[in-house]
């Protein structure tokens, strides 16, 4: 087969952009790559990064790691274990109560449910407002408000994910299928009952993978709140890199890693289980 | 000329296709009926080796097609091009990109990989591309995307793809199945164009006899994995299907339709 010249000018002077972009087009995209390129230049200038200190600093890490080696609890191992079952709990509690709290919001945020248009945009506002603020923020001001402790860390945990989680719940429920909705009204079901059998068994299991997902990210951040003050593991890690103590560091550090990969594999099985499985069973 | 010897398939205890042999000349249309379930799509996929023969032997012009593999085994898959009843073409990608992918394999050495990769197409291979679609009357929607176009434009872009791969063999799976009656008579047409105007044999899974009749040299019919006829169309009367399937055509036809969507459930199960 193959196309002659002849053929080649004919089908350019048809169709051009088939041969590719206008020559404006192609010089604004390579003019838009040059300028980023120029930016990323003039920010690592700006941050003064470059290979020599990024080539020191790995040799700095590599001697804690050395530091690290071997792993090893100390002489606080109850006060260690302790502290990652409060993370643990801080997270699942956090967690629990943004998941329910967000049920009724996502309900009211999303576009196909009763709420007028105004009241619900004030409220996606307010959520974007709400997400806007990472949960170490918070951690910080509930600390000031409420004291040091794990009180803290569950209030920055809930306040930093309700909104996040309501916001995918309006999504979820928007997506929900009107026609199985229709079903239950052409039955005679009122509009709070056909939310409950129409759309509720659509969106509740995608609220729960939701949810586990947050717990299993909120399990990791739960460590880090109690750097802050705000209860939990953190604390115990912040205190031990201040003298030094790397080996027990490491020794968090593993336990941490083997406590996130449990409660991924717990979350896992639920998702599949729960999801899986039918609602309507009447009872 | 493209020689099956004593082909079969088995999928656990299912013999998908028992012992099929056939020798199909260079430029031949051949159409293959069957209800669904008779091994016609398998035998087609091993044909291009998309599925693996369980036993037996292809060989095309003396070359034996079931033994190649890596760069051998592409070309190989170049030179029989195929269309599915879905038509498989990339949704998000324009038409033109689509139809480009038929050149991919033309494109030797690590260079023209890395051109590929960044969609790289010279300007002979975009025009060779429109040169194609024009034949099958699509040079309009080139920079479309493939999925605002209806079934039966698909099934002619997915042609173009194939011809772009100057093929010396059409593998046709199902190609109407998906289609409405007009649309399917435009894509019978063009299958028939390209056996005809450019010498490629053509093998085509159908389930209407009708179609089939009307458009190919030869027909062969599958029961069960094996080949119950093989003969001109005119060989094919109403009542030597009756003797085949043991069934009137209007019956054949409306199970061969009907069949089609359960045992895609099951394949995917």
């Amino acid at each position: 087969m193959g196309a002659s010249a002849e053929q080649i000018a004919r089908w350019r002077a048809r169709n051009p952009r088939a041969f590719g972009r206008p020559p404006l087009e192609r010089a604004a995209f390579w003019a838009a790559g040059l300028l980023f390129a120029a930016w990323l230049l003039w920010v690592f200038r700006l941050f003064d990064i470059t290979p020599q200190r990024i080539w020191n600093g790995l040799s700095g890490l590599g001697t804690i790691v050395v530091l690290m080696i071997p792993p090893s609890p100390g002489e606080l191992w109850l006060d260690i274990l302790q502290g990652l079952a409060e993370s643990v709990a801080m997270a699942f509690l956090g967690t629990f109560l943004a998941a329910v709290v967000a049920v009724p919001l996502g309900f009211l945020g999303a576009r196909n449910m009763v709420l007028n248009g105004l009241a619900r945009f004030s409220l996606r506002r307010l959520f974007d407002g709400f997400r806007g603020v990472d949960s170490l923020i918070w951690a910080l001001a509930y600390v000031r408000a409420v004291g040091l402790g794990p009180l803290a860390g569950v209030l920055a945990i809930f306040t930093a994910d309700v909104a996040v989680l309501a916001k995918l719940y309006a999504e979820a429920i928007e997506n929900a299928e009107k026609k199985q909705v229709e079903g239950v009204t052409a039955a005679g079901g009122s509009r709070s009952l056909a939310i409950r059998f129409g759309v509720l068994p659509q969106v509740l299991p995608v609220m729960l993978a939701q949810a586990l997902y947050f717990l299993e990210s909120n399990t990791r951040s739960a460590a880090i709140l109690g750097v802050v003050g705000a209860g939990g593991i953190g604390l115990q890690i912040a205190e031990r890199i201040r003298v030094r103590h790397w080996d027990e560091v490491a020794f968090i550090i593993i336990l941490m890693v083997l406590t996130v990969s449990l409660i991924d594999w717990i979350s896992g099985r639920i998702r599949r289980r729960l999801i899986g499985g039918a609602e309507g069973r009447v009872r | 000329m493209l020689d099956i010897r004593s082909l079969s398939r088995r999928f656990g205890a299912v013999t998908a296709v028992d012992r099929v042999t056939l020798a199909v000349p260079a430029g031949q249309m051949v159409g293959i009926i069957g209800r669904s379930g008779a091994g016609k799509s398998t035998l087609l996929r091993m044909i291009n080796r998309l599925t693996e023969p369980s036993e037996g032997r292809i060989f095309y012009a003396g070359r034996e097609v079931t033994a190649l593999s890596g760069k051998a085994l592409r070309d190989w898959r170049t030179d029989c091009a195929m269309i599915f009843q879905q038509f498989n073409l990339v949704q998000r990608l324009d038409v033109l990109t689509n139809v480009l992918i038929g050149r991919l394999n033309h494109r030797p050495g690590p260079f023209g990989t890395l051109s590929s990769l960044f969609k790289r197409f010279t300007a002979a291979e975009r025009a060779m591309a429109l040169e194609a679609l024009a034949r099958l009357d699509l040079a309009d929607q080139a920079l479309q995307r493939a999925d605002t176009l209806s079934g039966g434009q698909q099934q002619r872009v997915a042609i173009a793809r194939a011809m772009l791969q100057e093929p010396k063999i059409l593998l046709a799976d199902e190609p109407i199945a998906s289609l409405d009656p007009r649309n399917s008579r435009v894509v019978m047409d063009a299958l028939r164009m390209v056996n005809r105007q450019d010498g490629i044999t053509v093998l085509c899974n159908l389930h209407h006899l009708d179609t089939a009749r009307a458009y190919c040299d030869r027909i062969v019919a599958m029961q069960s994995g094996r080949v119950v006829f093989d003969g001109p169309p005119e060989e094919l009367t109403p009542s030597r299907v009756q003797e085949i399937y043991g069934v009137s055509e209007e019956e054949f036809e409306e199970q061969a339709a009907a069949e089609a969507p359960l045992r895609r459930a099951a394949a995917a199960a």
